[in-house]
């Protein structure tokens, strides 16, 4: 994804007799010239050097030509990094010895520097696509194939056989059926089978009893939960945004996690789902497509989010690889990036509501309304409080020496007969009394109290102190007044970074905070300071007050609205960031199509908005090559563990080949075939024998096909974490089916499917990190699946596993026939009876253990690697 | 199989038993060459503190107070005016003489022990890029973090602890992405313990007590879950899960005592002093000594060192940090452990000998970031103490000499763990990743 390449990559992929200078340059002078001289000297040739080839250096520029190959002494560029003439280079500073010297060295053996495939970033135009990058593998237009010439149940499992019989292979048998019912149950549900389903199946024998139990699944309302989540994964759905100081969740992010379950239950066509995550609200029904733009108006918000999610996710492409150069392999230029990125660049965040317009307008206008009054209340309270403080100020010498004589008993009668306001002196005594107070200028006045000094030393101590006091007053507000002249008479600016401004100096500011600050000695706010206003500036406070209480009450609940992007109201033209340096601009860069997708013709320029409309026909077209592709592939993945494209979000060079390119393009053709229905694509892949073998081994074929590549067997998985969390829930009796709605975390009480939990960028669950869940930061392609010893820790300890297996004992309701208990018990964790063994290994353990044996022996069931892992 | 296969059905993390064979045939389950470091612990004074005010002594910065800096001013985030010396005085220590400003001046005691690079310099002057470049290789996000590059290439010493903690009172900036494994395993992700100094040991390590069942039923269980799973077939996912299970047992006993500090000698614990970071210091030493890899100390939530408005303030950060750094270094060598952990002092940047002057400042007495240069401290393990590497020029602004970027830092410190950073890659979307994206170059001249 986000790349500079290793250009130690490239070594292998050097076959000429240059192997060793290209390999050398690659290493050793090109990132070092890349990180120092390139941003000079390529886009914008300064001193008329450009540094693109060997031939741009021997023309050199205005000083001559750069190098004079093979002689490192007399070639401008070596003697400029050397900088012991006149020209020293580059001006931030000297290279390290050990680069002069390997790029004198390379200048000495001819200045090597291959063309292909790391040409620097071209101009808009200039990039050529090969005839060899052209007629790359998945570039090629989707071609349904003949069905291989051998006998299988299914056009699908022809493919599979040929393979298999091309390395002298056979599958294993075929899976048991309360196997097969257990897989697919979890397969399009993420549940486990009950023990009636199970009967049903095994009772029915038919030669559709499995088309039967398929079509059941389908049509389950736990589908789209299943299948849902496989795009959720690719779509870096979280519920939050990435704030690093808080929660600070996406209210209605929900409702695109639910449009997505909604789709797939009701298999909208996989076209217009594309279509609507990319353009949703220009589409005829924007009512049910916008809330398909959550996928972007959720975004992380990295540089590079949107282009990676659009690329990788749909594409399968690593376009993001491109934002400081040409991508290094795939037929990218630079210029392919910062299209799509002017895309998303013209959008805006923007909300559609799922209210009627009146409403709408209605709650904006009265939110309105009580922010600005609010405004005006604080604007108010704060002039009045700094007049008030300016006022207390002229008498700080008599509130200090208040607090000089102050004593607990008689502060209220002090205060009154010198004539002191008492909150005002008690905020004095606080801050005199601070423990941890230090201030130049107070202390003199402190130290002259721990001294005992006399009265009138003091006095005049806290009268110099005063004088002070109304001076910061005085000097902060010259100071304030200067600032607003160099802001051009506004103290709001969006950015203040670069404002030159003024301050008092650091003590000086110290003595302003602590006595004018919003919290400062002498500063009152709303409540304290009505008791010193009177007649007309006491009612207008009051009015304020009252009016804003009342518009606050006025604001309707907010009305429930989707997260979308829309086009700018100004559409700006995008340029290309040299080197990927935003500070760096290149050329404008229109938007439109990636340029190898468009059939050697020039890249398509879209025209109308953002162009996003145009982008999302051009991507959920049957013409391209790669969008059908790429989601067949998906599909797979989640049936089997993995594609038949390992690498499911890149079908680039750096890719893996497909193990069945001729299966691949036949369930593409199929797919668009059957009107892109994800249902139909499910069904006929489940319907193969090759989707129902056993896990079996066979000893020849695990030899010449150890990762099962070729698919002579099923794959055995574990359960991810919604599958486990869920069957822990249903097994157990609790789960809630409720479907939709507001996330909730993740806790012991929480009994709906997983799917609906919170899902964090900031602070991902613990429970779903523990278990692989991806990072939501991220398009994911695939789950990694990792065995470690804190998920140990969860099957022993955790709070829900105890909970649902005291419930599974309640469920189970052991009485005094333990065989019988087991028995039940094996039917409704495992859908089979229990071995002799087995039952007997169950009634031992529970007679062994006096306290709670019920739960403590189905924890032992629910950790079990038969519990854990679907055959 | 390959190793990214076998990660893929089996994970690995703390070398479990039984896998340890598989994986060391792989290239990357064990360093490359003999090394020096067995752990590393840094930590990670967080904000960007002040080069000019703690370790890189600039008497023309005194000499030149309030007048412009004769070179102009170097970009950095926010608007800046002129010289600010440092307002606290630096000492000569050690035998090395090396200075130290008088707010480190226990750990300038240790001086003999450090190596000081002056001439530390980043990319960007922000403290995102900084902190993702310094902790993860790639000013952006979505990289693996260090310590999950070392507990993938190395895996742990102790089967029983995560190999990576991460110890912060709360969260600095950006949070848990700066110890995420990204594309690697899961596995190799930075626990992260938030109130690791308040909290009971056991709430540490999520499901690490059992409340209803004794060590001895939960020994029955396992017998039993032994002999249940021991009908099924051979396959090294369902071996796996057995020994995961056997592990976690273990772990119960074990985790919750090295996590409570309580447990440590009251002499040693007062001299780390008070404080979460001393805490963590202690903590740091402990986990160390039972193996773990490596271990990250957040001074404080957010950004503590970012001191735009007033320097004054790094006295009194200084004061939380100076005690337990000293103490930390002092423990590590009662413990023998000295020699075989490296210890890393720094933040993602430094800070400008310019003031401040933007209008986000309320007071002038701060600096601005800077990338252009700044120091970070280097001790223990393979490293030559009692030295300065590098340095920046008169007033402390850029590295000219020697300037050491964090790649270089990165590969240097691979290196002391027998790692060749070029070498330990992961193959992820197509390509390959590795901790020094395509640079980097270990700094010869501070290795013992």
């Amino acid at each position: 994804m986000r790349c500079l390449l290793l250009t130690l990559l490239l070594a292998p992929l050097l076959h000429s007799a240059d192997d060793k200078a290209q390999e050398f340059f690659e290493m050793r002078v090109r990132p070092v010239l890349a990180k120092n001289c390139f941003a000079c000297h390529t886009g914008s040739k300064m001193g008329g050097l450009e540094m693109r080839s060997r031939e741009s250096l021997l023309k050199g520029g205005k000083s001559g030509p750069a190098v004079t190959s093979g002689d490192p002494d007399h070639s401008l560029l070596v003697q400029a990094i050397r900088q012991q003439g006149e020209l020293k280079m580059p001006p931030q500073g000297r290279l390290k010895d050990e680069e002069i010297e390997q790029i004198a060295a390379w200048v000495k053996s001819g200045a090597v520097w291959p063309d292909a495939p790391t040409a620097p970033a071209a101009k808009a135009g200039e990039y050529i696509v090969t005839p060899e990058q052209r007629a790359f593998w998945s570039f090629q237009p989707i071609r349904k194939p003949a069905l291989p010439n051998v006998e299988a149940k299914t056009p699908i499992d022809r493919f599979i056989v040929a393979k298999l019989h091309e390395k002298g292979l056979e599958p294993v048998k075929p899976a048991d059926k309360r196997t097969l019912i257990r897989r697919a149950t979890y397969d399009l549900t993420g549940l486990p089978p009950t023990p009636e389903e199970i009967d049903a199946f095994l009772a029915d024998k038919s030669s559709t009893a499995f088309e039967k139990v398929v079509d059941r699944l389908l049509v389950s309302p736990h589908y789209g939960e299943r299948w849902g989540r496989h795009w959720l994964d690719v779509a870096r759905y979280s519920d939050d945004k990435l704030d690093p100081t808080g929660e600070t969740p996406h209210p209605n992010a929900f409702r695109y996690r639910d449009w997505v379950i909604h789709a797939f239950n009701h298999d909208m066509p996989y076209d217009l789902f594309v279509k609507a995550q990319i353009a949703g609200d220009q589409l005829p029904e924007p009512a049910k497509t916008a809330a398909g733009l959550g996928l972007y108006a959720l975004s992380p918000e990295f540089q590079d989010d949107r282009v990676d999610v659009t690329t990788r996710g749909f594409l399968a492409l690593t376009v993001a690889c491109a934002q400081c150069h040409n991508h290094k392999f795939d037929p990218i230029p630079q210029t392919d990036y910062y299209s799509i990125l002017g895309i998303f660049n013209n959008t805006k965040m923007n909300e559609f509501p799922l209210a009627p317009g009146a409403v709408v307008d209605e709650y904006k206008a009265r939110k309105k309304k009580a922010d600005d009054q609010q405004t005006v209340l604080e604007t108010y309270v704060r002039s009045q409080g700094l007049q008030l403080a300016q006022i207390h100020a002229t008498h700080t010498a008599d509130y200090l020496m208040a607090v000089r004589k102050d004593k607990l008993d008689d502060r209220e009668k002090n205060a009154a007969a010198a004539g002191l306001d008492l909150e005002t002196l008690n905020n004095w005594i606080a801050y005199v009394r601070k423990p941890k107070l230090e201030h130049p200028y107070l202390k003199p006045f402190l130290d002259a109290l721990a001294a005992n000094k006399p009265e009138a030393e003091v006095r005049k101590i806290a009268e110099d102190f005063q004088a002070l006091a109304l001076e910061v007053f005085t000097e902060k507000k010259t100071i304030d007044d200067k600032n607003y002249i160099r802001l051009g008479g506004s103290s709001v600016r969006s950015d203040l970074s670069s404002a030159d401004l003024l301050s008092l100096e650091r003590d000086k500011y110290f003595l302003w905070r602590d006595l004018y600050d919003t919290k400062g000695v002498l500063i009152y706010g709303e409540n304290g300071i009505a008791r010193f206003l009177s007649g007309e500036f006491r009612t207008y406070l009051k009015t304020l007050r009252q009016d804003l209480d009342r518009y606050t009450k006025e604001i309707p609940e907010q009305y429930p609205y989707l997260q979308i992007i829309s086009d700018a109201d100004s559409l700006k033209k995008q340029k290309l960031f040299i080197r990927g340096d935003r500070n760096n601009l290149g050329d404008e860069v229109p938007p439109r199509n990636l340029t190898i997708l468009c059939n050697g013709g020039p890249p398509k320029v879209f025209t109308k908005g953002s162009g996003r409309l145009e982008l999302a026909e051009a991507i959920a077209s049957p013409d391209n090559p790669l969008t059908a592709r790429v989601m067949v592939n998906r599909i797979w993945q989640s049936h089997f563990g993995t594609g038949i494209v390992r690498t499911t979000s890149n079908f680039g060079q750096l890719g893996e080949r497909p193990v069945n390119p001729e299966l691949l393009d036949y369930l593409a053709a199929r797919f668009i075939e059957n009107k892109w229905s994800i249902k139909a694509m499910n069904r006929e892949i489940m319907l193969t024998s090759t989707y129902q073998l056993s896990t079996d081994d066979s000893p020849k074929a695990f030899t010449a096909d150890p990762e099962n590549r070729l698919l002579w067997r099923a794959n055995r998985t574990r359960l991810d974490i919604e599958e486990l969390r869920d069957s822990l829930l249903f097994v157990s009796g609790k789960l809630d089916p409720k479907t939709g709605g507001p996330p909730e975390h993740l806790t012991v009480d929480n009994k709906r499917r997983t799917v609906y939990g919170f899902v964090s960028r900031k602070d991902l669950d613990p429970l779903l990190a523990l278990f692989d869940f991806p990072n939501p930061n991220a398009t994911s392609e695939q789950r990694i699946v990792t065995t470690v010893p804190l998920q140990g820790l969860f099957f022993l300890n955790s709070p829900l596993i105890i909970k649902e297996t005291e419930a599974l004992a309640e469920r189970i309701g052991s009485t005094g026939d333990q065989a019988a208990s087991i028995q039940k018990t094996y039917r409704l964790l495992f859908g089979r009876a229990p071995t002799a063994q087995e039952l007997a290994l169950g009634t031992e353990f529970l007679k062994s253990n006096k306290d709670q044996p019920w739960p403590k022996y189905l924890q032992v069931l629910l950790s079990s690697n038969e519990f854990i892992f679907i055959g | 199989m390959t190793r990214r296969e076998l990660l893929r059905t089996v994970g690995t993390g703390f070398g479990t038993v039984g896998l340890t064979h598989l994986l060391s045939q792989s290239a990357s389950a064990a360093p490359h060459f003999a090394p020096k470091a067995k752990h590393v612990i840094f930590l990670f004074l967080n904000g960007g503190p002040s080069q000019v005010d703690t370790f890189d002594p600039k008497p023309m910065l005194t000499k030149y107070h309030g007048k412009p800096a004769p070179t102009g001013n170097l970009k950095t985030e926010r608007k800046t005016g002129n010289l600010l010396k440092s307002p606290f005085e630096f000492k000569h220590y050690g035998q090395c003489g090396t200075e130290f400003s008088e707010i480190f001046s226990k750990l300038g005691a240790c001086a003999d022990d450090l190596c000081v690079i002056r001439s530390m310099h980043t990319d960007r002057p922000n403290h995102e890029p900084s902190l993702f470049m310094l902790n993860t290789g790639t000013p952006l996000s979505g990289r693996p973090s260090m310590g999950s590059w070392l507990t993938y290439g190395l895996g742990t010493e102790n089967q029983n602890l995560p190999g990576y903690f991460v110890l912060c009172p709360g969260f600095p900036v950006i949070g848990p992405q700066l110890w995420s494994s990204a594309f690697l395993p899961a596995v190799h992700q930075g626990t992260h313990l938030a109130n690791f100094s308040k909290s009971e040991p056991d709430s540490l390590i999520p499901y690490i007590r059992n409340e209803k069942y004794t060590r001895d039923d939960q020994r029955r269980q396992l017998d039993l879950l032994g002999k249940l799973n021991a009908t099924s077939v051979a396959d090294p996912q369902l071996e796996a899960s057995i020994q995961s299970m056997e592990t976690a047992f273990r772990m119960q006993t074990e985790a919750p005592d090295i996590l409570d500090i309580r447990k440590e000698k009251p002499e040693i614990r007062a001299r780390y002093g008070d404080g979460d970071f001393a805490s963590g210091c202690l903590m740091a030493a402990r986990l160390v000594e039972k193996g773990v890899r490596m271990v990250q100390i957040y001074f404080g939530n957010g950004q503590p060192w970012d001191n735009h408005d007033d320097i004054m303030i790094h006295q009194k950060l200084a004061n939380d940090a100076d005690q337990p750094i000293a103490a930390l270094i002092q423990d590590l060598k009662a413990r023998g452990l000295f020699k075989e952990t490296l210890l890393i002092i720094s933040g993602e940047f430094g800070r400008t000998p310019v003031v401040e002057v933007s209008g986000l400042v309320k007071v002038q007495n701060g600096r601005d970031h800077n990338n252009h240069g700044f120091s970070t401290i280097l001790a223990g393990a393979g490293i030559k103490g009692g030295i300065t590497y590098g340095a920046t020029d008169d007033f402390g602004f850029k590295a000219v000499d020697k300037p050491v970027h964090p790649h270089d830092l990165q590969a240097t410190i691979l290196n002391l763990f027998g790692l060749d950073h070029t070498k330990l890659t992961y193959r992820y979307s197509g390509r390959d990743f590795r901790l020094t994206d395509v640079e980097g170059e270990v700094i010869k001249g501070i290795l013992a």
